[in-house]
């Protein structure tokens, strides 16, 4: 993997290859046991009566490994590129790029093997055991000193805006992370969190939210700041835009996380906030949206003939269109019919699927040329995996919409004497032809994902060195 | 201030992005630890028993939250369909919550004493065979493994450390309070002194023989939701 | 803002080593963006001074509407009720057999019933109330009935719920009998609605059967069914619930080994009793729904 090129020794380009190759793995992964929980929820006799892959063992598995491994390789590999060119400096500690690296890898490890021994600590997306939570920890501390170590060794006296987002997405994930795991342990495997219920239920999605908007949504913005200008060699739209948004967005974002336990026993005046804020989160949203559709509004030629555009500006309208249906969703109203429903799933992977992993499959593209000094292998197969993802997408996201509006009806149903009509054994069963098509929508956007794959290998391996790099 | 200034500062971009992320946090939690609207106290709740510690453990293990939620809303519609909507005392024993966020099942904050343990028996073994539309796994491990209770006791006294009021007596008596309610027809008196007379007493699990984890999740499944007794008006919670 | 800015960059540039170089345009903040965004603020602060939201030092500022999400329960609640309480003062006053003879409140109860039903009770009995064999659940569609079919019967039923004392026969078990003697009897009882086998187990079974077995207890003599039950306490007639072994109706399957488990390890089916104060809190009917779901359990076609 080692190899010296020229300018090379300037960069440490090898800790993002590993990160970029495990991103590609992870993707792969996270994606098929996605498939197959979709198929244990179409077809319930799938797991064969097997404790290690049923639903609840699986699902966290699932999440983890689409949010944490994929996510997360992709966030580890494009923050340490984007730092390094951003700041023309090489990262501040190589021991420290190894350490994140083999130790967020072995988080990764430890979660494969702890979920489906049912080893848990019961809490949606924290749900990693208090020895792997430490390690999380740790790592993420070497993170902190290695990008903010980078930073300090910039050329360009200004910090380039995606490195403000990696910057808040670091710092916030820390605290969540912290925060929302306190625990006392009873062994070497099981904890109880120190929190008892309502308040245990506000710290935990105060961190689940913002996972969604720190470690999903800024962090990605960090990385859209770089790749696009990048990529439609265009200037950002408006530095006054990505000052007003950023300050905004991180600001507001923290406060949402109540909207997802509106209606419960938690107190009225914290479900408020939750909902106000989240509105009030609309426009700081789009103002990513508005920065990165405007920086390739110059270069709508350009998308004719390269696909990894493409990506990058069906992930922004994705992008737009989850964080307009996010603060709908979090209205008291419209929240009391979607809760619970699978229209929650499907607004959760319109933003997964069509905004981070559309611009993370954009960033890789982009990549992996530009590390391994090589051209694209094939061009038309990325173009075949745009189109299968999207496809896949839109068959999901539909399919979710449709169950989750019609069971949130469904279950409120009343008949003209106003009795209930469904009983609730009714409406799990005019499920079953949604949950078929989401497999199948799963299925296509993780075929596009192998064609991925296929294509990174043939193009690291392409014998087509580029030439020397301009500069 | 000129944001210039900030960024062309690490020390200041980070410092301001901190306090910037720290404030709502603050804000929407820290009230809930003092605010004594949160948890308005009810008669009835009590700490899980032994056995109900156990089944929730294995409720957890089983990631029974990502399909069940035990939390029934305001609403008219649940009202008819669960019962009463949950109040926060109805788990502030509950270290982590099990609230959940997703009803691919029923929700489950009522479900005790609903159907006989036989029922749950066949319904664990074969959802299907019960409900033909569940969409729900089969659990045929749970019956067949027998139940590790020696570490009962270091459970409750961990959760006794966050809160939990359990006392002395209950964690020393932890084994035996344990197999009084998971031994069909043993003597429980002193279990119920302990811990009061709403427990479940029942063979949970269809095999009077042994102690498995069935027996567990059943008697914790069986104790949801009947601590709090609503047929008398309960304090005013909002 | 001049139109220079829309041109002009703000001077900074990274990452001009390779490829095109990052630069930022200074654009200003595009005004539909920045108005909807202090529209939403604006929406916010309105909606703090209606609606509970701050947490101040010993409670939280209420909001002038008084709004709470229990409040808006008791009034949900209310509307039902202005369209639900004339048929439900009726349905609590009327006896069973007077509803049964008013075709608009029969249907206002089934309809209630039913809802009911669904989420209650389609659990055991079966969505319809087809039963199920996976636990002994009795079908409630068929003229099959173990205590009581008639609609007084019914309701008794879900108001007490009903528990099976089908002791265990074989020795490891806790009963009297040997392997044998069990495979005996569950010759007979099968014999009893025609099926073949061993005469001669057939012939010993029948003679424990009604001697030292004391099934004729609860069965009666010929296997018909059920004693009639005289504990007492209750108006009207029932039996203690023993099925009829000869109409060829199983309730936990009428294959042989599953007639001669029930015989060897003895059947203690249990029907939750749902009347308002019984054992298991909370999840239980009021004594209008039990109304209900026994006039819909009537009507599913096997009521006497």
């Amino acid at each position: 993997m080692i190899t010296q090129r020229v300018g090379t020794e300037q960069y440490d380009y090898d800790v993002v290859k590993m990160f970029t190759i495990m991103s590609v793995i992870y993707g792969i992964v996270g994606f098929l046991i996605g498939v197959i929980i979709a198929l244990e929820l179409a077809f319930p006799e799938l797991n064969g009566g097997i404790e290690y892959i049923s639903f609840g063992r699986l699902r966290p598995l699932h999440t983890s490994a689409v949010i944490f491994a994929f996510g997360g390789s992709v966030l580890f590999a494009t923050s340490y590129y984007v730092v390094q060119r951003t700041c023309k400096a090489r990262l501040f500690s190589d021991f420290l790029s190894r350490l994140t690296f083999w130790g967020w890898n072995l988080v990764i490890v430890g979660a494969v093997v702890t979920y489906p021994l049912g080893l848990t600590q019961g809490k949606e997306y924290a749900e990693t055991i208090w020895p792997i939570d430490l390690l999380i920890t740790v790592v993420w501390v070497a993170y902190f000193i290695n990008f903010v170590g980078t930073l300090a060794k910039r050329k360009e006296r200004h910090i380039y805006v995606a490195n403000w987002f990696y910057l808040a997405f670091i710092i916030t994930v820390a605290m969540l992370h912290i925060v929302n795991n306190l625990a006392i342990p009873v062994n070497l495997t099981d904890s109880y969190s120190i929190y008892p219920g309502v308040q245990d239920a506000m710290i935990q999605w105060w961190y689940g939210h913002n996972a969604v908007g720190f470690f999903l949504t800024a962090a990605f913005l960090g990385l859209m700041y770089y790749f696009v200008p990048k990529q439609a060699e265009r200037p950002v739209y408006s530095y006054r835009l990505s000052i007003v948004h950023f300050w905004a967005l991180v600001f507001l974002y923290i406060w949402a996380g109540p909207h997802h336990l509106h209606y419960t026993a938690l107190p009225d005046w914290a479900s408020t906030l939750g909902a106000t804020f989240s509105i009030m989160l609309l426009l700081p949203s789009w103002g990513g949206m508005i920065n990165g559709i405007m920086t390739l509004s110059g270069a709508w030629d350009k998308l004719r003939t390269d696909p990894i555009l493409r990506f990058f500006i069906i992930s922004l309208s994705f992008y737009g269109m989850s964080t307009f249906e996010g603060p709908m969703m979090s209205i008291k109203s419209v929240n009391a019919l979607s809760h619970y429903t699978d229209w929650t799933i499907g607004h959760v992977h319109s933003g997964a699927l069509g905004w981070v992993a559309m611009v993370s499959f954009g960033a890789i593209y982009h990549l992996v040329p530009k590390l391994w000094g090589t051209t694209t292998w094939s061009v038309r197969l990325i173009n075949v995996h745009f189109w299968l993802a999207t496809i896949g997408i839109v068959i999901y996201i539909v399919s979710m919409w449709i169950s989750g509006v019609m069971q949130g009806l469904m279950w409120r149903a009343y008949d003209h004497y106003g009795n209930l009509t469904y009983s609730f054994a009714e409406t799990v069963g005019a499920m079953h032809p949604y949950y078929v098509f989401r497999a199948v929508g799963g299925i296509i956007f993780l075929v596009g994902a192998l064609l991925m794959a296929f294509n990174v290998v043939k193009t690291i391996g392409n014998k087509t060195v580029s030439s020397v790099r301009v500069g | 201030m000129n944001h210039a200034t900030i960024e062309k500062s690490i020390p200041l971009m980070a410092i301001l992005t901190l306090l910037v992320v720290a404030i709502g946090g603050l804000v929407e939690i820290v009230p809930l630890f003092y605010l004594k609207s949160t948890v308005v106290k009810v008669d009835g709740m009590r700490p899980y028993t032994p056995l109900e510690l156990k089944g929730r453990d294995i409720y957890l293990r089983e990631g029974c939250y990502n399909c069940h939620s035990q939390m029934i809303r305001p609403f008219r519609d649940e009202a008819q369909r669960y019962g009463h909507y949950s109040l926060a005392a109805e788990s502030m024993y509950d270290h982590p919550f099990q609230w959940g966020s997703k009803r691919t099942g029923p929700d489950l904050a009522r479900v005790g004493g609903k159907y006989s343990s036989l029922w749950h028996q066949a319904h664990m073994r074969r959802p299907q065979d019960v409900a033909p539309e569940s969409v729900m796994p089969r659990y045929p491990w749970l019956e067949e493994n027998e139940l590790n209770f020696a570490d009962v006791g270091s459970r409750m006294e961990a959760l006794a450390k966050v809160g939990v009021p359990y006392t002395s007596d209950q964690i020393a008596h932890a084994v035996d309070d344990l197999k009084a309610q998971a031994v069909f027809q043993s003597d429980n008196a002193t279990l119920r002194q302990r811990y009061g007379e709403r427990i479940a007493f029942d063979d949970f699990d269809g095999h009077p023989e042994k102690i498995t984890e069935l027996d567990a999740l059943i008697a914790y499944m069986q104790m949801l939701g009947t601590l709090v007794d609503f047929s008398t008006p309960q304090p005013e919670t909002h | 803002m001049s139109d220079k800015s829309k041109v002009e960059t703000t001077g900074h540039q990274w990452d001009d080593d390779e490829g095109y170089p990052l630069k930022e345009y200074n654009n200003p903040l595009p005004k539909w963006w920045l108005y909807t965004f202090y529209a939403t603020i604006v929406w916010a602060v309105v909606y703090w001074f209606f609606y509970p939201t701050w947490p101040m030092v010993d409670d939280y500022t209420r909001g002038l509407l008084g709004w709470s999400m229990h409040k808006q329960l008791d009034e949900e609640m209310a509307e039902a009720q202005v369209q639900q309480k004339p048929f439900n003062d009726r349905l609590e006053q009327m006896s069973l057999a007077d509803i049964t003879r008013d075709p608009q409140l029969q249907q206002y109860a089934i309809s209630g019933g039913k809802a009911i039903f669904g989420d209650n009770c389609a659990p055991c009995h079966g969505s319809g109330g087809v039963g199920s064999l996976a636990g002994g659940f009795p079908v409630l569609v068929d003229d099959d009935w173990l205590i009581s079919g008639t609609i007084e019967g019914i309701q008794e039923t879900i108001q007490t719920g009903h528990t099976a004392m089908m002791p265990a026969h074989q020795t490891e078990f806790g009963g009297a009998f040997t392997a044998s003697q069990v495979d005996d009897l569950a010759a007979y009882v099968l014999s009893l609605s025609g099926r073949e086998g061993d005469k001669e187990a057939q012939a010993r079974g029948g003679v424990l059967f009604k001697g030292d077995a004391g099934c004729v207890g609860c069965h009666g003599d010929n296997g018909k069914g059920s004693a009639k039950d005289t504990s007492g306490g209750s108006p009207m007639e029932k039996t203690i619930g023993a099925p009829n072994l000869t109409d060829g109706i199983w309730l936990y399957g009428g294959d042989a080994a599953a007639v001669r488990l029930s015989i060897a390890k003895g059947r203690s089916g249990r029907m939750p009793a749902w009347r308002v104060g019984s054992e298991g809190l909370n999840r239980k009917l009021s004594p209008l729904a039990v109304k209900q779901v026994a006039v819909y359990v009537h009507s599913l076609g096997g009521g006497q």
